[in-house]
């Protein structure tokens, strides 16, 4: 339409003045119906004239003939060119939206190759782009307070004390060898707590070696940063806490049965420090076999129940330096020591220690028992002394956990529904805890004291052979990541005649604070 | 006692009778796809008649130079059936997983099917495309895979440049001149064949696709004969897949002895058979004239003859700073 407008202007620009009626009349009559313009001039216009005229509308029609060609034939092209054009711009649009796709595809390939990085509640993560390398950064702070009572300043001292500070390394190699490496700047040495590596071959089939926890006692399995009160029960005196060696273990039936079974180089007793290399010939022979029948059925009653047993076994062979093999000492829950043997007393023959256990976890509610044996061949060489004696100490705990903001519990720690934000009227979890433990030393290791305190294993002037505490506390999850807690502690004593400035002189009341990050 | 050991005997007996379940990877280029899922079925059926045993092949394909990288970077193939022996070169030299004379393993260079590159255009042919001349043309918009990434890419721009050599009495900078105008052509790289051959019929980009012969049939079979036909330049290259066992990856595996019957029954007739069917050229002549129709005759180089040796292709072309790079500036 456009053009057929364009050509009618052009035929009356061309005509003139006196041409233009004639031919705006002649609008729509001059036109086609395929819009093209006719090249008619109406007879009216042309006629009465003088022969100049004549000729000269006759040229100026030639004019009009000519343009009306030219017009048309544009108008052939014109078509042409703005289908040449939109091609053009198609094709242009299709290379842009392939292009994009092969740069997404290149992108999306880049990626599987680009390791990753991840930050976030469960520490720092660095691993491959397959994932079979990992590195995992976390670390375990926890700063306490410990105020004794009614102890006449002769206890433990009250103050501030950073417990644990542990930056832990861990990860994986090669897809299937999981490590961990873990020093302590807490308390007045620096150490090393793990370091290990496990094979991960299958999940009934798993090998690990280095320094770690050997697989005895319940509490002592338990994550540091998960047991309910600051301190491990009494119960946990009696275990091994870190020992070298290397050990089998797996899960089966879906987790619902675990063992471990370890050669280790023979830790003492909880306390004792356990050096980076071995120290006498004999080996340990820790196990454990742990059952959760029905951790994976239908029955969520009986879910979080498990039980099982933890032990081991190692032939003490005398050696020259005293005290080897044997604990430095029981200590109560303020973490002073109520039992120590005599001077030249050590270890020889077998050493056995046994711990059934067990842990029922129910919503909010939480269980955990345990009982342990440890039997030690003990001799004297102090003159007068007795040799080989069987010491058999025995202690145990129970203790329990009630969820008050509704939470699940869990031998595993505790995620809170709402992490605090006080903003947004939130805070946290909230959990009461209780525990009983009694820890009783073998009658034996008296034996000869009311002649001479050298004459017997220990002296009673000094240690206690019995030792109960009972704890109540408070713990508040702020979220995963960091945990408040206070609790209360008393213990007393059996067996002690000694002084009251002693350890055991009267009962221990100690109240513990503390703020947690495990990051 | 006896019945007891003869309970034993008849379970061993029992146990060693069970069939063996193998599992084979075949590391392959792009446009392989439809091959080996024919070939691998026969295969297994061979296998199974031959052994009782089951053997099931994974494929894996992509441009083949990334698809030698992944094997170089940890892909577990049994075997490799890449688009070109640069590419095997290249594991072996790099990872070490087969020996350097891998190719001599089996015959005619490890190579049981060849095949060429040949042009695909749009029905009606209207840029009326008939040799590489006119690939060059201002007009033509080309489609062609990044030979860097991709073996049926460097087949391509071999083919191009070689018929550039031969019109200019192998005059290098006019071979040179020659390629540039053509990737000037080049609006889009893939990193493969197959993603080629997906820009060119199914995006409805370019004029002209520079194809693997095999590819380029498949296409018309795929999108229709009424979509597309093929034009057969004057001049074209010999491609020569290679194949070969990934030695290391198979021992551990413990797949050496499937691995290489499953290789060399691709030299069998019903082996060839199939890749003449999937339009390969098979090594077999009886075969090969039997499916004859299947493929035009045209002249074709060998890369032998015109540039020595993949290496010195690789090198002059192809490597970082090579005659590829200097030429191909990507559009915007």
């Amino acid at each position: 339409m456009k053009t057929t407008k364009l050509k009618q202007l052009i035929i009356a620009a061309t005509l003139g003045t006196q041409f233009t009626l004639p031919v705006l009349a002649a609008d729509g009559a001059a036109t086609d119906t395929n819009g093209t313009a006719s090249t008619e001039i109406s007879a009216a216009s042309a006629g009465g004239g003088s022969p100049a005229q004549e000729a000269e509308i006759k040229a100026l029609k030639q004019q009009v003939e000519a343009l009306v060609q030219k017009v048309n034939a544009l108008e052939q092209q014109a078509p042409v060119d703005q289908t040449a054009t939109i091609s053009d711009l198609d094709q242009k649009v299709r290379i842009l939206q392939r292009q994009r796709e092969i740069d997404q595809d290149a992108a999306t390939a880049k990626a599987a190759t680009v390791p990753k990085i991840s930050l976030g509640a469960n520490g720092f993560s660095f691993s491959s782009a397959d994932t079979n390398f990992v590195l995992q950064l976390h670390s375990v702070l926890q700063f306490d307070t410990r105020t004794f009572f009614h102890d006449d300043g002769a206890k433990g001292v009250d103050g501030f004390l950073l417990r644990r500070a542990r930056p832990i390394l861990s990860g994986t190699v090669a897809r299937d060898f999981e490590y961990n490496f873990t020093p302590d700047f807490g308390g007045s040495q620096v150490q090393i707590f793990d370091a290990y590596t496990i094979y991960h071959g299958a999940p009934w089939l798993q090998v690990e070696a280095g320094k770690f926890k050997p697989p005895v006692g319940l509490e002592a399995l338990q994550a540091d940063v998960n047991t309910s009160f600051n301190e491990r029960s009494l119960a946990t005196d009696l275990v091994p806490n870190r020992d070298l060696g290397v050990a089998l273990k797996g899960d089966l039936y879906g987790g619902a049965a675990s063992y471990t079974v370890g050669l280790f180089n023979g830790a003492s007793d909880y306390n004792g420090t356990v050096t980076n290399t071995f120290s006498q010939n004999s080996k340990s022979v820790d196990a454990r076999l742990f059952l959760q029948p029905w951790k994976n059925s239908g029955v969520n009653a009986l879910r979080g129940f498990g039980f099982g047993v933890g032990g081991s076994y190692e032939n003490d062979q005398p050696a020259t330096s005293v005290a080897t093999g044997l604990t430095p000492g029981y200590t109560t829950d303020g973490q002073q020591k109520f039992f120590t043997y005599n001077k030249n007393v050590y270890a020889t023959g077998v050493h056995w220690r046994l711990s059934p256990q067990t842990y029922y976890y129910y919503g909010p509610f939480g269980l955990l028992g345990e009982y342990v044996i440890s039997d030690q061949h003990v001799s004297n060489e102090n003159v007068g002394g007795a040799q080989n004696v069987d010491v058999h100490n025995t202690a145990w705990e129970i203790s329990g956990s009630w969820l008050l903001t509704g939470e699940d519990a869990s031998y595993n720690g505790i995620t809170p529904r709402h992490n605090f934000d006080p903003r947004l009227g939130q805070w946290g979890a909230w959990q009461i805890v209780a525990r009983y433990a009694d820890l009783n030393v073998d009658d034996d290791v008296f034996k000869g004291s009311a002649v001479n305190v050298n004459n017997s294993l220990a002296s009673p002037l000094v240690s206690a052979d019995r030792a109960q505490a009972w704890a109540l506390g408070l713990n508040w999850y702020l979220n995963k990541n960091i945990r408040a807690n206070v609790s209360f502690s008393h213990t007393t004593f059996g067996g002690y005649t000694g002084p009251k400035t002693g350890v055991a002189g009267q009962p221990e009341n100690v109240l513990f604070t503390r703020v947690q990050l495990a990051f | 006692m006896k019945t007891l050991f003869n309970l034993v005997l008849l379970a061993a007996f029992a146990l060693s009778a069970n069939a063996k379940e193998i599992k084979l990877l075949n590391v392959s280029y792009d446009p392989t796809r439809e091959l080996y899922v024919e070939y691998n079925a026969a295969f297994a059926k061979y296998w199974k008649a031959k052994t009782g045993d089951d053997v099931t092949v994974s494929q894996s394909h992509g441009g083949s130079g990334k698809q030698a990288q992944a094997v170089i970077n940890g892909l577990e193939a049994d075997v490799v059936t890449l688009a070109l022996a640069y590419d095997i070169d290249a594991i072996s030299q790099q990872a070490r997983l087969l020996p350097a004379d891998w190719q001599k393993r089996l015959p005619n260079d490890s190579t049981p099917y060849t095949s060429t590159i040949v042009f695909l255009v749009r029905k009606g042919n209207p840029k009326n495309i008939k040799d590489w001349d006119d690939v060059i043309r201002k007009d033509v918009s080309v489609v062609v895979a990044n030979p860097k990434t991709s073996g049926g890419a460097r087949w391509a721009y071999l083919a191009a440049y070689a018929y550039a050599l031969e019109k200019n009495n192998h005059d290098d900078t006019a071979a040179r001149s020659f390629i540039t105008k053509l990737y000037k052509n080049v609006p889009v790289l893939d990193s493969g064949a197959r993603g080629s051959t997906v820009t060119f019929a199914k995006n409805g980009i370019g004029d002209v696709l520079l194809a693997w012969e095999n590819e380029a049939h498949l296409a018309l079979k795929e999108f229709g004969a009424d979509k597309f036909e093929i034009v057969t330049p004057s001049l074209s290259i010999l491609a020569e897949p290679p194949v070969a066992v990934v030695d290391k990856n198979a021992k551990r595996h413990h797949t050496t002895e499937v691995a290489t019957e499953y290789l060399k029954y691709l030299y069998s007739d019903e082996g060839q058979e199939i890749a003449a069917n999937n339009f390969y050229r098979p090594r077999n002549e009886a075969i090969a004239a039997k499916y004859a129709s299947n493929f035009t005759q045209l002249r074709l180089v060998t890369l032998e003859s015109e540039f020595g040796s993949w290496a010195n292709a690789q090198q002059t072309h192809f490597a970082d700073g090579g005659v590829f790079d200097q030429i191909y500036q990507p559009q915007n």
